[in-house]
C-alpha cells in the first residue's frame, strides 16, 4: 500500500520530486568529494613527508655561517635526531632557460641544491629518493604544470647546458605558495655552477621528540646561532602543502553545506505544501485510530525514497569528479598510502546525507502531533496561529492600498513562516554581495597597501649581492637625477637585537627609510615620523606582545635605545615579521634595499624597467602591476569566477525557494485566497497581494543581507585575506553594482518567481475551498 | 417587478473518472428585485451548487446566468470581481473572515478596496452597520475572540457594505444556536424590507417560511416552487406558512 501511495504520490509531483532529489544528489556528491578529497589530501601529504623525512626545525640563512658551532649545538642538544646544513643556490631567473622560455618574469626565487644524504630528500614522481646523474636536471613539478618545460628538454643555467631528466616533489616547497623552489642537480654540476650565483643556507634538524619543537624553537634562537632568514617548522610545511588544495576542499564543504540547506527547504516546503493538501484525510486518519507514527511512515517511505535515490546517484556522481579534484594533489604530493579509505569515506559522505535528511523529515513531520482531528475534518486546513499587530489596522493605513495592505499584514502576523524565506534573502543578499566587494577590493590599486607594499610605479630590490650600500647608491644617485621619475625613496633593511620583556635578547629586522612617502595601511596607529619611533608587522606585534604606544629596546650605535610603537601594518613580505623606522644608522650591515618610484608619465613603466633592468643586472627591477599580476593574479581571477558562480548560486536559490514557498504559501491560503474572491477580489488583487509580500521580505532581507555583508562579510573576507597575511581589512565597494545592480537583479528574480508562484491562486476555486 | 437575476437552463456537471455527474439539471430560476427566495432539498440536491452557480462563484458547463440583464459567464474576471463585491452580498454557513484582520477591518475590507480615501465615511458606515446587527463593542476584537453568531452578525455587515441588489446566503444559520439563528434571521428580514433581494439555501423550514417564494430541489432539479405571501412582519413562527411547507416537502418526499 505504502509503495503505491509514494508512486502517486511522485507521479503527481514530478517536477518537485526531481529538483529536490537532484538537489540531494548534488549535496551527497559534493559531500562524498569532501570527504574523499580530506582523506586522499591528509593522507598524501603525510606520505610525501614520511618519504621525504622533512625536517621538523629549518633556520635558513645568508652570510658567513660557523658549521662547527651549529655541529656542536646539535651535539650537546639531546633532542637532536640529525643534523645537517643543505646549500641553496640562488640563481637569478633570467639565468634559467628552459629552450626559448627564461625565468626572467617569475617572481619565484629559484635555487639548485644536491641531493640531501640524511634527510629532507627530492623525490621523483614514484616517490623515490632521486638520484641524478652529471647533466640531468630535476626540476619542480610547478613547473611542468605551467608547461614551461617536460622531460628531455634542453636546459641552461649560468650558461652551462643540462637534460631536463624529470620532476621532482619537495616536501617544503612544493607549493606555489612557498616563494622559493628547489632545482637538483648532481655534486659535481653543483661545484661548476656555486660562483654564479649566491648561496643560501638551509641549516635542517630532525627531533627525536616532535613534542619539543617549541622548546627546540626557544633553544635555537637562544644559542645565537646563524638566523639571518626566515625559520620554518614541520607543522607549517604541512600547512603550506595542505593550503591550495584545502581551500579547495573548504569551499566544497561550503557549497555542499549551502546544497544541503537547499534541499532541506526544497523538502520542507514540499512537505508542508502536502500537508496542507491533506490536511482532511491527516485528520480522518488520526479520527479512526491511526498512530502518529503509522501516519508519518506514509510521508517518511517518499523521502526515504527519494533520499535513497539521490544520495546514490551523488554517491556514483563524485566519481566521475573525483578523479579532476584529486589530479592536483597526486601531481604535487602523490598518491596516499590510504586511498583505499576513500570510497569508504565516499559511502559515509552519502550515507551522512541521507540519514541527515531523514532526521529532517522526521523533524518537520512532528507537527502531526499537533493537528487536531477535529478541526482538520471541519475546517480541511490548518488554522495558523497568527501574532497580532497591534497598531496596524487597514482603516489607519491610508497611504496603502488594500492588497498592499494586506500583505503587508500578512508578513507581520505570520513572522515565523516568513522568517525562512527572510533567511534565503538574506543569504542570497550575502552571496551577492561579500565576493563582489571581496573581488572589488583585492582589484583595486590600493590592496597591495594591505599586503606591506606601498603603492609605487616601479619596485627595485638590491640584495643577496655584495656591497649593498655602494650598489644602492649608484641606483639613488641615478633616481635623482632621473626627471621622468617623479618621487622616490630608498628602504634599507637592517638587522638590530632588541630585548624581549623576559630579558632575553633577540634579533629585528627594520626597514629605515622615509616611510610617510608610498605608505602601506596602518591597522592602528601612523607610520614612524620621530627617531625614537618604530612601526611593526601584525606579525611582530603580536609576537612581541607590543601595541600602539608600547615601547620596544633595540640596540642602535651600540645602546639600548627605547622605541615607541607608532603604528602597526600588515605585511606579507620577508615571512610577515618586519618593522619601519626613521632613524640614521651607519654600524647595521643592510641586508637588502628596496626602491619605490613613482613616474611622472605611467606609460613609461615598461621602459623604464627595461632601462634600469639593463644598466643594474645585480637589482630585480619590477612593475608593481606585473608584480600584483603575478602574486595575485590566479587569486583575482578565481575570486572573479567565484562571483559570478555566487551570484547565479544565490538567484537559482531564491528563485527556486520563492518558488516552492509560494506553492506552501498558497496551499495554506487557499481558504483566505477563496474568501477574498467571494468578497470580489480580483486574481490580479491577490497577486498584487503575494507581491506585496515579496516585496516587503525583499526590502527587509537585501537591507539585513547587506549590513551583514559589511559586518559579518567583511569579517570573513578579512579572515580570508589574513591567510595572504593582512589583517586589517575594509571592503573596497562599488556601490552601483553592489547596492543597485545586485539588489535589482535579486528583486527581478524574486518577483518573477512569485508572481510564477502565485498563479496557482487563479486557478483556485470559491466553491472548492468554502462551501458547506 | 423587474427582473434581477436570471438563471436559464443552468447545467453542472463534472467527471468522475468515466462517468459523468450532473449536479444541475437546466434549471432555470428568476429573481425580482427585492424579492426573498429561499431554496431547500435534501443534501446532495444541488442548492448551494446553484447559490454559487448564480453569485458567480462557480462556473457553469451549460446554460447562463443574467444579473441586471447581463451575461455574467460573458464577463472578465475583472468585471465578474466588481459585479460580486458592489452589487452583491454573500453569507456563507461558516463565517468567512480573513484570520488577521479585526472585525472591523473585515467588514470594510470590500468597501476600502474601492475607495481607499473615504475610509473615515466607510468605518462610520460600518460601526452604524455593526451597531444595527448588535456587535457595536467588538470592532477591535480579533475574530477568535468572538462567537460563531456574532462572526456570522459581521459576515452579514460586510455583505451589505455596498448596498448590493442582492445577498446570497448559504445555509446561514446552519451553525449557530437556534436564539442565533432567529437573530439573524431576523436582521434579513429587516434587510429584505428595505429593498434587498435575498436568496437564501436552507433545511430549516423556520427560515425558510421568512421568504414569499420557496424553491424544492431534487437531483438537480427544481421540482416545485411554492408561492407565499410577502412575509412582512418578517416572522418565522408563523405557523400557517410552517405548515404549509412541511407539507410540500412531505409531497415530494423530502
Amino acid at each position: 500500500m505504502y509503495s503505491r501511495m509514494i508512486r502517486n504520490d511522485m507521479s503527481k509531483s514530478r517536477l518537485i520530486t526531481l529538483a529536490t532529489t537532484l538537489f540531494i544528489a548534488a549535496a551527497a556528491m559534493l559531500v562524498s568529494l569532501a570527504a574523499v578529497l580530506v582523506i586522499h589530501l591528509s593522507g598524501a601529504i603525510d606520505t610525501l613527508m614520511k618519504r621525504s623525512e622533512t625536517p621538523h626545525f629549518m633556520q635558513m640563512h645568508r652570510g658567513d655561517i660557523d658549521l662547527a658551532r651549529l655541529e656542536e649545538f646539535a651535539e650537546q642538544h639531546d633532542n637532536v635526531q640529525e643534523f645537517q646544513v643543505l646549500k641553496f643556490l640562488n640563481i637569478d631567473g633570467s639565468q634559467i632557460r628552459f629552450g626559448n622560455h627564461s625565468l626572467v618574469n617569475h617572481v619565484q626565487d629559484n635555487g639548485f641544491s644536491v641531493q640531501s644524504e640524511k634527510f629532507d630528500y627530492l623525490l621523483d614522481l614514484n616517490g623515490n629518493i632521486i638520484q641524478v646523474n652529471d647533466g640531468e636536471l630535476y626540476v619542480p613539478i610547478s613547473y611542468w604544470k605551467d608547461g614551461i618545460t617536460k622531460v628531455g628538454d634542453e636546459a641552461v643555467i649560468s650558461g652551462k647546458l643540462f637534460t631536463v631528466a624529470g620532476f621532482l616533489r619537495d616536501s617544503q616547497m612544493n607549493s606555489s605558495l612557498a616563494s622559493s623552489k628547489r632545482f637538483l642537480i648532481s655534486p659535481n654540476d653543483f661545484e661548476d655552477l656555486q660562483n654564479r650565483g649566491s648561496i643560501e643556507y638551509l641549516i635542517e634538524f630532525r627531533l627525536v621528540d616532535f613534542s619539543q619543537l617549541k622548546e627546540f624553537e626557544t633553544a635555537y634562537a637562544l644559542a645565537d646561532l646563524e638566523t639571518n632568514g626566515p625559520t620554518l617548522t614541520y607543522p607549517l610545511f604541512k600547512t603550506i602543502n595542505a593550503i591550495s588544495d584545502g581551500m579547495m576542499i573548504g569551499v566544497i564543504i561550503l557549497v555542499s553545506l549551502l546544497v544541503v540547506a537547499i534541499a532541506f527547504m526544497c523538502i520542507r516546503f514540499t512537505l508542508l505544501t502536502k500537508i496542507e493538501e491533506d490536511y482532511r484525510e491527516i485528520g480522518v486518519m488520526k479520527a479512526i485510530g491511526l498512530r502518529v507514527s503509522d501516519i508519518k511512515r506514509m510521508y517518511l517511505g517518499k523521502y526515504a525514497f527519494i533520499a535513497a535515490m539521490g544520495s546514490i546517484l551523488g554517491f556514483l556522481l563524485s566519481f566521475l569528479f573525483q578523479g579532476v579534484l584529486l589530479a592536483n594533489i597526486r601531481l604535487y604530493m602523490g598518491e596516499s598510502e590510504n586511498a583505499s579509505l576513500g570510497w569508504l569515506f565516499g559511502v559515509l559522505g552519502s550515507l551522512f546525507v541521507f540519514t541527515a535528511i531523514l532526521v529532517y523529515v522526521n523533524g518537520v513531520l512532528k507537527r502531526f502531533h499537533k493537528i487536531s482531528a477535529a478541526e482538520a475534518i471541519r475546517f480541511g486546513m490548518s488554522q495558523d496561529k497568527t501574532q497580532r499587530t497591534k497598531g496596524f489596522r487597514l482603516r489607519d493605513k491610508k497611504l496603502l492600498t488594500a492588497n498592499i495592505y494586506l500583505g503587508i499584514k500578512d508578513v507581520l502576523t505570520r513572522k515565523r513562516l516568513y522568517g525562512t524565506m527572510l533567511a534565503v534573502l538574506v543569504i542570497s543578499t550575502f552571496m551577492m554581495i561579500v565576493p563582489q566587494n571581496l573581488y572589488n577590493t583585492i582589484s583595486s590599486d590600493d590592496f597591495i597597501k594591505y599586503m606591506g607594499i606601498g603603492k609605487s610605479d616601479l619596485r627595485i630590490d638590491v640584495q643577496q649581492t655584495e656591497n649593498i650600500v655602494g650598489k644602492s647608491s649608484e641606483i639613488r644617485n641615478m633616481m635623482q637625477n632621473d626627471n621622468t621619475i617623479s618621487k622616490y625613496a630608498m628602504f634599507t633593511t637592517k638587522t638590530f637585537k632588541m630585548r624581549l620583556k623576559d630579558g632575553t635578547e633577540e634579533t629585528i629586522k627594520i626597514e629605515i627609510g622615509d616611510h610617510s612617502q608610498f605608505p602601506v595601511e596602518y591597522s592602528e596607529g601612523r607610520a614612524p615620523i620621530a627617531e625614537d619611533e618604530i612601526a611593526l608587522s601584525v606579525l611582530n606585534a603580536e609576537e612581541l606582545a607590543r601595541k600602539v604606544g608600547d615601547t620596544v629596546p633595540v640596540v642602535i650605535h651600540g645602546m639600548e635605545q627605547d622605541l615607541t610603537v607608532s603604528g602597526i601594518y600588515s605585511d606579507i613580505t620577508n615571512g610577515g615579521k618586519t618593522a619601519k623606522a626613521v632613524f640614521d644608522d651607519n654600524t647595521a650591515e643592510s641586508m637588502w634595499v628596496v626602491f619605490a618610484a613613482k613616474l611622472a608619465d605611467p606609460i613609461l613603466i615598461e621602459s623604464k624597467v627595461s632601462e634600469y633592468a639593463s644598466k643594474f643586472s645585480y637589482a630585480k627591477v619590477s612593475n608593481i602591476n606585473q608584480y600584483i599580476l603575478q602574486t595575485f593574479g590566479s587569486t583575482m581571477n578565481s575570486v572573479g569566477k567565484a562571483t559570478y558562480s555566487a551570484i547565479a548560486v544565490a538567484l537559482i536559490l531564491s528563485v527556486v525557494i520563492t518558488l516552492l514557498f509560494m506553492k506552501m504559501l498558497i496551499a495554506k491560503d487557499r481558504y483566505s485566497i477563496s474568501v477574498l474572491k467571494a468578497i470580489g477580489f480580483t486574481n490580479s488583487d491577490i497577486q498584487t497581494q503575494y507581491i506585496s509580500r515579496s516585496v516587503f521580505i525583499l526590502v527587509i532581507g537585501i537591507f539585513v543581507g547587506t549590513i551583514l555583508a559589511n559586518t559579518l562579510g567583511e569579517m570573513i573576507a578579512g579572515g580570508l585575506i589574513s591567510s595572504f597575511g593582512a589583517s586589517t581589512f575594509q571592503f573596497t565597494i562599488n556601490p552601483i553594482t553592489a547596492y543597485l545592480f545586485s539588489p535589482l537583479l535579486l528583486i527581478s528574480f524574486v518577483l518573477i518567481a512569485t508572481v510564477v508562484g502565485a498563479l496557482g491562486a487563479g486557478r483556485l476555486t470559491i466553491s472548492g475551498n468554502i462551501k458547506g | 417587478m423587474k427582473k434581477l437575476l436570471i438563471g436559464d437552463q443552468i447545467v453542472k456537471s463534472f467527471s468522475e473518472g468515466n462517468e459523468k455527474r450532473t449536479i444541475l439539471d437546466h434549471v432555470s430560476i428568476e429573481i425580482d428585485q427585492g424579492e426573498f427566495v429561499t431554496i431547500m432539498g435534501p443534501s446532495g440536491s444541488g442548492k448551494s451548487t446553484l447559490l454559487f452557480a448564480l453569485s458567480g462563484m462557480d462556473e457553469i458547463t451549460g446554460g447562463r446566468v443574467l444579473m441586471n440583464g447581463r451575461d455574467i459567464s460573458e464577463l472578465r474576471e475583472k468585471e465578474l470581481s466588481d459585479l460580486r463585491r458592489r452589487k452583491m452580498g454573500i453569507v456563507f454557513q461558516q463565517p468567512t473572515m480573513l484570520h488577521n484582520l479585526n472585525m472591523l477591518d473585515n467588514i470594510i475590507l470590500p468597501s476600502v478596496k474601492d475607495n481607499r480615501k473615504n475610509v473615515a465615511s466607510i468605518t462610520q458606515k460600518a460601526e452604524a452597520l455593526m451597531e444595527r446587527v448588535g456587535i457595536a463593542g467588538l470592532k477591535d476584537r480579533d475574530i477568535s475572540k468572538v462567537s460563531g453568531g456574532q462572526l456570522q452578525r459581521a459576515g452579514i455587515c460586510r455583505a451589505l457594505m455596498n448596498n448590493p441588489d442582492i445577498l446570497f446566503a448559504d445555509e446561514p444559520t446552519g451553525a449557530l444556536n437556534s436564539t442565533s439563528a432567529q437573530g439573524i434571521m431576523n436582521i434579513f428580514s429587516e434587510i429584505n424590507q428595505e429593498g434587498i433581494a435575498i436568496l437564501l439555501v436552507t433545511h430549516d423550514v423556520k427560515v425558510a417560511a421568512r421568504a414569499e417564494r420557496i424553491l424544492l430541489m431534487l437531483d438537480g432539479k427544481i421540482v416545485r416552487e411554492l408561492k407565499l405571501s410577502k412575509n412582512k412582519e418578517g416572522r418565522g413562527d408563523d405557523g400557517k406558512r410552517i405548515e404549509m411547507i412541511t407539507e410540500q416537502l412531505r409531497e415530494i418526499g423530502i
